[in-house]
């Protein structure tokens, strides 16, 4: 407990490792809150997404606050659900089983820019026979516009962008621009209050309606949609455990082998220490990306067989060597030799006497390693080798770079990712570099 | 009296340090002929090698203070800018033999390239031929062969360097050489060596030396006149021969004491305690607590007194005697 | 103990030393070379090993073989009259003869042998899908084209960054405190990011916003006419991907260098040296970068072969047409044999990167020239 607190004093002393333990638990409360608000499984279904997951949502649209930038205002996407707001839906019973399910949907349009897409979701639960719905269009200055009678199977999709009558009857105009467009100035948007009126009718008892009207805008959420029309939102939460989780275990795991190795191999000297230097020198010319994609390729692409991979052949790297030159130098002080001569056992003195020594070494080492961790997750999921069922940073910067995302315009896509990527390495690195100059003494001051 | 070559009045160097300003060297005043050697004593942390640094001006990064004035052939040093200084004085007037450190030489330099360096430096005219002469000249006042020259330092033995160091300092021909600690971590023939070389330059040349040191039974073999440094002053000077019988502080008096002899049974004794820290020394004398002759006025910070044959000592037991130089 | 010596004494005694130091050099490179090519040859065992899944690969192929045969067999009028046992039987002759061909039937050791010794002399023998610009299918050809402008790149890239991060450690390390030395302290953690990410940012404020340089590739399409407007425009390319490595790694470089030449700066021998008089300049020269030089080449190597590999993703996002985008393109078509290739090819540069500083750093630090102490490496 006092060490923790003198920890703390110490790094008041540097306002950059403050910052970057500030980031550091932001991102571990990020993680938190993703692995809770989406548990794993719901996840890894979400970004798989397919027809239906991801229906509601347009495709690549921007951040809703983006509006806060434009002069022209752009249509921000609005999902009106029946099911949600059950007073837009009036039931009249008509007798003999026959039931009217009547939607009002209301919303205001106050936007400059027109819209991308207009669809309504019907689901209908009914035994044999099909309902009915007949849908009309009422915009603000009263004009109404008949759309579409529809038979209603029990999952149905009416694309009212893609209503080719429509189409004629809007003088050629696309429905989703021609129904918001003001009569006098066709390519100006009529502002104000519309109405979608859905006139249904169910022929059972038990049967039933419900709808759901999306106005796709060019913008929506938080983080904007991708070419799959996923929230990117859904991988930038997810990014965080993930990143953590396998920066962490790696970094840590790694840099806790590498110690012992070399602490074994100082100690017991002789082969094993010969060994592990030939080993050294092979792994060092091994080149790390190649190897990995080679395995991503050829074995498996799961996060953790690759970073296992990686870890190994981190155990071995350059990082051996200079604990070895450390462990080198604590092995002919004096206190050692006075350990042997009371007959300490050589796990008791490779464990109690050598490691304490290079444990203020150990500590800032795998903090600053952690980001290397994190880029290299990263690194390979946009060389398209990354686990292709985890949401990550990585894999949205693959997508985004792949769809051409910078040629297009949609920043977005590659700035979200990458900021994210960069404050959790930042983060990480400015601790373990104060880390560094508070435990290595010959750094003290500068 | 013989000509002053150096005259150090209120020297003062202070650094600062996370756990406050070190006064290390607290207005120090002494003179010295020139052609002599003056040994200053005193134990590790007494400010013997701040005092090295005050006079070459080889200050670190964290220094307070550094006032005082140093006159050497009766100019006052401290006013000279750092680039003057360094193109007139350094190594040209005052040069230095550094602790028989491993360190002291480049490790990447041969010998031979590192001794020529201040030649080549003072003066633009000598070539590297003439600069060469010179150096093989210094190797042989100190004994060195002349193959060492084309070595690097690690090749060479403790005392070995520490041979080419005193040549290094030597091959200008500087009129006053600070050595510090030059024999402390080498074995007692090689230190008995060492002072053969310093003598001879000393009788051949007329060099004046400082010469710092832990040791005074080695320093007797050297010195005319004894200075003792206790807590960052000088708290005693006086001429060899007196200093040996006839000490006077109460610290030098136990030093004195404290140094085994040949031929005497002498018991030997320690000074308990220890010195007082740099950071907030003590208002009064600083070695009142240690010392068994203490007395009330002992509160008082000791004013430097003069006493016959030009022995100076900072202790209150004097203050009845001869003059009273006020302390600045 | 005086030596008296003539001059031609001494010229001879200087000539051996220095032909004694040559021997030294010699010997040592040797060692070091032999060493390296051991390590290059366990290394790509090991790379082959992977590529061929252990053999699975192979065995795979000679399922695949069979299946060949058969398929080929079937449109053949003397096949088709054939009993199904000699059909049997024909399909094994002619497997056996393809199996002997292609080396499938000697035991796994043997086969690895071979691969090894096909990887050392990087015959990979032919891509699957890509092709090099003259159109050969040879992937050795294929490698050949694209190492030049992956060395272009990379040699440009490193050595820019040696350079500028020594002089700009040198003079963080003479303005110790000051307030760039603060801000490149503060933003080493910077480095912490592979050179690609810097590079899209480069490429978006640049090439997207600004329009002053080009998104990427190596010249422009089409190419300029002449030499010197070719060269520009190489040179012109060059400035974001370059600009992309030296950024992601010059505030770490230059941080830790910096750190060493202060630490370096209190040895007693700088001490000395500014006793001597010798000036800042002068110090700084030759009592401190010289002696720091042989620990900051093993520092540079470090960030060299990190360098290296970064290098795949920077080349695809600059679609700079490289040995790294090579790999990028070989991964999205599943190329097998270009993989391996480059993986191959990735190794020999890492060990000759390895062996160019073990080599610099024996010239320079002479401990080792002269077989003194020194660390042990």
């Amino acid at each position: 407990m006092k060490a923790i607190a003198n920890f703390f004093r110490q790094i008041k002393h540097y306002p950059s490792a403050v910052a970057g333990l500030i980031i550091i638990a932001f991102m571990v409360i990020l993680a938190i809150y993703a692995v809770i608000a989406i548990p794993y499984s719901e996840a890894v279904r979400l970004w798989r997404g397919g027809e239906d997951v991801w229906k509601e949502t347009p495709r690549n649209a921007r951040p809703a606050w983006f509006n806060l930038f434009y002069k022209e205002k752009q249509s921000v996407t609005q999902i009106m659900r029946s099911t949600e707001n059950p007073e837009v839906k009036t039931v009249v019973d008509l007798g003999n089983g026959v039931k009217t399910n009547d939607f009002v949907f209301e919303f205001d349009y106050p936007y400059d820019g027109f819209p991308t897409e207009l669809a309504i979701f019907f689901t209908s639960t009914f035994k044999s026979a099909r309902p009915n719905a007949s849908v009309k269009w009422i915009t603000p200055d009263g004009r109404e516009i008949p759309m579409q009678d529809l038979t209603l199977r029990p999952s149905e999709t009416y694309n009212i962008s893609q209503d080719t009558r429509l189409t004629r009857r809007l003088g050629g105009a696309t429905p989703h621009v021609g129904l918001f467009a003001d009569p006098n100035n066709p390519n100006k948007v009529l502002k104000g209050t519309y109405k979608l009126v859905i006139e249904g009718l169910v022929f059972e008892e038990d049967a039933n309606i419900e709808a759901t009207f999306v106005v796709y805008g060019k913008l929506y959420g938080f983080a904007g949609t991708d070419h799959r029309r996923r929230d990117i939102g859904v991988a930038l939460l997810w990014g965080a455990p993930v990143a953590l989780s396998i920066g962490l275990v790696v970094a840590v795991g790694s840099s806790l082998a590498t110690m012992v190795l070399a602490a074994l191999a100082v100690w017991y000297g002789g082969w094993i220490d010969w060994i592990i230097r030939r080993i050294n020198e092979v792994v060092m010319i091994l080149p790390l990306l190649p190897i990995l994609i080679m395995i991503g390729l050829f074995y498996s692409r799961n996060i953790w067989v690759i970073m296992g991979t990686t870890a190994l052949l981190g155990i071995f790297g350059s990082g051996i060597l200079s604990y070895r030159s450390m462990f080198l130098q604590v092995k002919t002080s004096g206190y050692i030799d006075a350990a042997r001569a009371y007959g300490a056992s050589n796990m008791r003195i490779i464990f109690k006497y050598l490691i304490p020594k290079v444990i203020p070494v150990l500590i800032p080492g795998f903090v600053t390693q952690i980001p290397s961790y994190v880029f290299l997750e990263a690194t390979l999921a946009v060389l398209g080798l990354g686990d292709p069922s985890l949401p990550t940073w990585g894999k949205l910067l693959n997508d985004a770079y792949s769809r051409g995302a910078l040629f297009n315009g949609q920043y977005y896509w590659v700035i979200e990712p990458a900021v994210l990527l960069i404050l959790t390495g930042l983060g990480f690195a400015m601790v373990g570099f104060a880390l560094d100059r508070i435990f290595n003494p010959r750094l003290r001051g500068l | 009296m013989g000509k002053i070559l150096l005259e150090v009045n209120n020297l003062k160097l202070y650094f600062k340090t996370t756990k406050g300003p070190v006064q290390a060297v607290d207005n120090v005043s002494f003179t010295l002929e020139a052609g002599k050697t003056l040994a200053v004593v005193g134990e590790s942390g007494c400010g013997k090698t701040s005092l090295t640094k005050a006079i070459l001006r080889l200050l670190p990064r964290n220094v307070l203070e550094y006032s005082g004035e140093i006159k050497l052939n009766g100019v006052d040093l401290m006013k000279y800018s750092d680039e003057q200084y360094r193109k007139e004085i350094r190594w040209k007037k005052i040069s230095m033999v550094p602790q028989a450190a491993m360190n002291s030489m480049n490790p990447v330099l041969k010998i031979v390239d590192q001794i020529v360096e201040p030649l080549l430096i003072h003066d633009r005219k000598m070539s590297k031929d003439e600069a060469v002469e010179k150096v093989k000249e210094v190797f042989s006042i100190v004994g060195l062969p002349l193959d060492f020259l084309q070595r690097y330092p690690f090749e060479l033995s403790g005392g070995m360097r520490q041979r080419a160091t005193i040549a290094m300092a030597l091959v200008t021909n500087p009129e006053l050489v600070v050595l510090d600690e030059p024999s402390s971590a080498l074995d007692l023939l090689t230190q008995a060596n060492l002072m053969n070389v310093l003598k001879r330059i000393k009788n051949e040349f007329g060099t004046t030396f400082i010469l710092i040191t832990h040791d005074i039974g080695t320093a007797s073999e050297l010195a005319d006149e004894i200075a003792v440094m206790y807590a960052g002053e000088m708290v005693e000077k006086c001429h060899a021969e007196y200093f040996y019988n006839n000490a006077r502080h109460p610290y030098s008096r136990k030093l004195m004491n404290s140094v085994p002899t040949l031929r005497e049974d002498k018991e030997l004794v320690f000074i308990p305690g220890h010195p007082p820290s740099l950071i907030n020394p003590p208002k009064g004398c600083r070695f009142a607590d240690r010392c068994d002759q203490c007395f009330a006025k002992c509160s008082e910070h000791p004013n430097v007194i003069t006493l016959e044959h030009d022995q100076k000592v900072q202790c209150w037991l004097y203050a009845d005697k001869m003059e009273v130089k006020q302390r600045a | 103990m005086l030596n008296v010596e003539t001059a031609p004494d001494r010229a001879v005694r200087a000539r051996s030393r220095t032909s004694e130091s040559i021997m030294r050099i010699l010997r040592y490179t040797l060692v070091r070379g032999v060493t390296l090519f051991i390590t290059i040859i366990i290394g790509v065992y090991l790379a082959i090993l992977i590529a061929n899944m252990g053999g699975y690969v192979d065995e795979m192929r000679k399922s695949s073989l069979k299946e060949q045969i058969e398929q080929s067999l079937q449109n053949d009028e003397e096949y088709k009259l054939l009993s199904p046992a000699q059909k049997l039987q024909r399909v094994n002759e002619i497997y056996a003869l393809r199996e002997a061909e292609l080396g499938l039937d000697q035991p796994f050791l043997v086969r690895s042998l071979k691969y090894l010794w096909n990887g050392l002399t990087l015959n990979f023998g032919q891509a699957e899908y890509l092709l090099s610009d003259s159109g050969s299918r040879q992937v050795r050809n294929i490698l050949g084209e694209r190492l030049g402008p992956t060395l272009l790149l990379m040699a440009t890239g490193q050595l820019f960054l040696f350079f500028v991060g020594i002089f700009f450690a040198l003079f963080l390390s003479r303005r110790y405190g000051s307030v760039l030395d603060r801000i490149v302290v503060a933003l080493a953690p910077t480095s912490a990011a592979p050179s690609w990410f810097y590079g899209i940012f480069l490429i978006l404020i640049f090439a997207a916003l600004l329009g002053w340089l080009p998104f990427g590739g190596m010249i422009d399409a089409p190419p300029p006419q002449g030499t010197f407007a070719k060269v520009l425009s190489t040179l012109k390319h060059l400035i974001l991907p370059v600009s992309s490595i030296v950024v992601s790694s010059i505030f770490l470089t230059a941080y830790y260098w910096r750190t060493f030449f202060l630490i370096y700066s209190s040895e007693d021998y700088v001490d000395m040296a500014k006793a001597k008089g010798l000036s800042g300049r002068q110090i700084e020269r030759r009592y401190v970068l010289r002696p720091t030089l042989p620990t900051i080449i093993t520092s540079f190597m470090m960030t060299l072969i990190g360098l290296w590999t970064g290098a795949i993703v920077l080349e695809t996002v600059f679609n700079w047409p490289g040995i790294g985008r090579l790999t990028q393109q070989a991964v999205n078509l599943y190329d097998t044999p270009i993989i391996v290739g480059t993986t191959v090819i990735y190794a020999y540069l890492l060990a000759l990167t390895v062996f160019a500083l073990d080599i610099i750093y024996a010239l320079v630090d002479p401990r080792v020239k002269l077989g003194g102490g020194g660390t042990g490496k």
